[in-house]
């Protein structure tokens, strides 16, 4: 009886469940990890404030004061304006005094961060307004078919001038 | 006669059903996974605050993934204002020893490009999230990732 058993030859592993035991570690990694890449608005802030240094002086007539209250009101120079209004504003601005206007931005304490937001979104949409003319202009191309230098260019060309106040 | 016979019992012996090679199932099954695995990449942090970050039309996809700071600010469990950094609990006024703790621990490569992440909730009100900023600005982490969805304008 066993001498006939050891004569068979070796079976064959079975294999079958190993497709099993791979789909649920795909399905452990699908659902442990995250597609999602992380977007958003990149800023660059001042460098802090230098103890007893003088605030500077600038002619106010380069300056466009844009200030959010307390109940997401947003006014620019006094006046209540629209998000779009903003960014009309500033590339009106922008375009009379390239280098030199300011774009200063004042937000309460008790303002939402939503509304910080898309105030400070408007401000760049007016920004990127301003460069993709230059650049379709210049280079006849879209901002974002240009090469790294040519942006930069660019950029230098219309500076973003956009000074943060303290929330108070 | 007989010859037919055998000819059909043998036709009718060969209509098993094969059983299907599987043997390559697994490989086909771990390709996908790899793939999976490099494409994707895992959350490091578990976020402890619930937050819904604003949507806007001007938003970048952010890279450079060693040199991230995340910042969070949402509601905690008791419903405060509660501000997360990285995985843990931090109150404002800590965050400025904290980032140059982390800093401190890059390469000088990445220290340079030290991005902030910033995750706040649509509803968070300014003076906690300028309270935050102010104090990355003491701690010199100047660039800022305000992070959001896209909409499309």
């Amino acid at each position: 009886m066993f001498r006939k058993r050891f004569r068979q030859q070796i079976p064959e592993l079975n294999t079958t469940s190993t497709a099993d035991i791979s789909f649920m570690l795909l399905i452990f990694f699908l659902v442990t990890s995250s597609m999602d890449t992380d977007k958003g608005l990149l800023r660059q802030m001042a460098p802090p404030p230098v103890e007893n240094s003088q605030p500077q002086d600038v002619n106010k007539d380069l300056v466009i004061r844009v200030e959010l209250d307390a109940h997401d009101q947003l006014t620019c120079d006094g006046k209540p304006v629209t998000l779009q209004e903003l960014s009309e504003a500033v590339v009106s601005m922008a375009t009379v005094n390239r280098t030199e206007h300011i774009v200063a931005v004042q937000a309460d304490r008790e303002t939402t961060y939503e509304a910080y937001f898309r105030m400070q979104d408007a401000i760049v949409a007016a920004y990127h307004q301003l460069r993709e003319q230059y650049s379709q202009k210049h280079y006849g191309k879209a901002y974002r078919q240009l090469t790294s230098e040519e942006r930069s260019l660019v950029n230098e060309y219309y500076p973003q001038r956009i000074s943060e106040g303290k929330s108070e | 006669m007989r010859a037919m016979k055998s000819l059909i019992r043998g036709d009718r012996r060969r209509h098993g059903v094969p059983t299907l090679n599987v043997a390559s199932m697994p490989d086909l099954i771990f390709t996908v996974l790899f793939f999976f695995m490099i494409v994707t990449h895992m959350r490091s942090d578990e976020v402890k605050v619930r937050l819904e970050v604003p949507a806007g039309s001007e938003v970048k996809k952010l890279t450079g993934h060693p040199a991230i700071i995340n910042i969070y600010i949402g509601k905690d469990k008791s419903s405060q204002w509660a501000v997360q950094l990285n995985g843990e609990m931090v109150s404002p006024s800590e965050l400025p020893a904290r980032v140059n703790a982390i800093r401190s621990k890059l390469s000088p490569e990445n220290a340079e490009r030290l991005t902030v992440s910033f995750r706040a909730d649509r509803h968070a009100p300014m003076g906690l999230v300028s309270d935050v900023k102010q104090a990355l600005q003491q701690a010199y982490a100047l660039k800022i990732n305000y992070s959001a969805t896209e909409i499309s304008p």
